[in-house]
């Protein structure tokens, strides 16, 4: 059969990963704290039929081989960490990193999850959490009479109590950073995963040891470029276009041949 | 039968073979830093004789590989880098040998190693780079790499290595069969300090799709002429043996 289709067929299936990591950037377009995915692509092995330098006679050598490529594969993704712009809300436990690192999350099985997504609230025993009811680590517990929250740039959370005059020190926020983010395990729900490839975690004061600071009222916005996004879906799509043009080119010489012999 | 049918036949495995190679080339028209292979077919002459040498087959081969230059994508990102102009990144690879790619797109792992997206390590002064653990990694326009040491202040930089660019003659250049441009004779290439590079771009795949498109149409109509002239010689001597069987 016509290696070409087989061919294209690793062509059309690398687009439709392409497309789906596009598609799942502009879904989390608006999406607090997202990073975006690249697509890496791969040409696969090549195969040779017949070696360059072979004697095509007894004195006479092939100038030149026939080696065939064997089509393209994805060989990964990878989350691009570059800082997404701030929106200013003016609520007191929305958090935006300011540079690197993230927050710690812990996990109903007791395990860590990190994330860059700042939109906190207070569940009942006051302990600060995400939306998803997961507790922000250290554990900050919050005063059930307490006015006001306040957190400093570098995570000191100090809160005024109704009848007293100096704020109450709650505890300090630590900022999480890996030597490689790239490597983390995205999770969904905004929450990445220590593996091997990320490093081993290392916690510190927000704002020094190069760890983001912490700017409270703000949030940090998805970092999708949807301009970008539309112009890779372009060629995406017409990529994807043109190797299935290729298909149908294969599938007519072999209806042609089968027909006319 | 008349022996010109293997003739027919024999171009038409090879102008399939032909095709396969500008799949490839499309099938990659989206894989930063691609070169695109040439397809070209060959007369072989079988009898070169007395009499007419009317037998010759058409063999499909590629000549090489096209290096001319994809176009530079910009991506902002501060490990992707692209060559301006002729040039080439030294990596290394699996087998431990010196090749080049201009896909420039680089990742750190959680050793500090520079590596290419397909993982393979990046060539500086002395061997595969391999960075201390850092905040803020620059590449200069000459492939030095500066970085702000983890825990410093903004001011505080440290030159840690230069990526090794190399520009070998492109005659010399050959394709491997992992996909990796090597020297054709094997030997490693020594740095050439003029290459410039542009830190925050990527070099796109150097396939021109609607070239690689046409030639497959054109090899597909080709090839439909190759099995018109098989039914015709088959034709032919059917009517031979028509004449033979009125006798």
């Amino acid at each position: 059969m016509n290696q070409s289709l087989w061919i294209s067929k690793t062509g059309l299936s690398a687009q439709d990963t392409r497309l789906a990591t596009i598609s799942n950037n502009l879904a989390n377009a608006a999406t607090v704290g997202f990073k975006r995915d690249d697509v890496v692509f791969e040409d696969l092995l090549y195969q040779i039929r017949r070696q360059p330098g072979a004697q095509s006679s007894q004195n006479t050598q092939l100038p030149s081989g026939l080696q065939v490529g064997t089509g393209v594969r994805v060989i990964g993704t990878q989350k691009e960490f570059s800082p997404g712009s701030m929106q200013i809300t003016d609520k007191p436990l929305d958090m935006a990193i300011v540079g690197r690192g993230f927050f710690e999350i812990l996990l109903p099985d007791g395990s860590a999850a990190y994330t860059r997504n700042g939109q906190f609230q207070i569940n009942a025993d006051g302990a600060i959490v995400t939306a998803r009811g997961l507790e922000l680590q250290p554990s900050i517990t919050v005063p059930e009479d307490a006015q006001t929250i306040s957190i400093s740039s570098d995570g000191i959370v100090e809160a005024t109590i109704a009848g007293q005059p100096a704020a109450q020190n709650l505890g300090t926020l630590t900022i999480t950073n890996f030597v490689n983010p790239t490597g983390l395990q995205a999770i969904g729900s905004n929450m990445y995963t220590e593996t091997a490839a990320s490093g081993s975690p290392s916690t510190g004061t927000p704002g020094n040891q190069g760890l983001g600071s912490i700017e409270q009222g703000s949030l940090e916005n998805s970092n999708v470029d949807v301009v970008e996004e539309l112009v890779s879906m372009i060629t995406t799509q017409r990529t994807y276009e043109m190797n299935s043009k290729v298909i149908s080119t294969a599938d007519q010489m072999l209806q042609y041949i089968s027909q006319n012999l | 039968m008349d022996k010109a049918v293997y003739i027919a036949m024999a171009s038409g495995q090879n102008i399939m073979a032909a095709q396969a190679i500008h799949a490839n080339n499309l099938a990659n028209a989206n894989t930063n830093g691609f070169q695109a292979d040439f397809a070209q077919a060959r007369s072989l002459g079988v009898y070169y004789g007395e009499g007419l040498s009317t037998r010759a087959y058409s063999r499909s081969e590629n000549p090489g590989t096209d290096f001319q230059r994809g176009s530079l994508n910009e991506t902002g990102r501060d490990l992707d880098m692209a060559v301006e102009g002729d040039g080439w990144i030294s990596i290394q690879a699996p087998d431990g040998t010196e090749a080049f790619t201009r896909a420039g797109s680089l990742k750190l792992d959680p050793n500090g190693q520079l590596l290419t997206a397909n993982n393979l390590p990046v060539m500086g002064n002395g061997g595969p780079i391999a960075l201390p653990p850092a905040d803020k990694v620059t590449l200069g326009a000459d492939g030095t790499i500066t970085i702000q040491p983890a825990g410093q202040p903004a001011d505080v930089l440290a030159t840690v290595d230069r990526i090794k660019l190399v520009k070998p003659d492109e005659a010399e250049l050959v394709k491997g069969k992992d996909g990796l441009i090597r020297r054709r004779d094997g030997q490693e290439q020594v740095p050439d300090a003029s290459i410039r590079l542009q830190s925050g771009f990527v070099e796109t795949s150097n396939v021109n799709a609607v070239d690689e498109l046409t030639s497959i149409m054109a090899l597909a109509r080709q090839f439909e002429v190759n099995v018109k002239m098989m039914k015709m010689i088959e034709e032919n001597s059917s009517a031979v043996a028509q004449v033979l069987r009125a006798q």
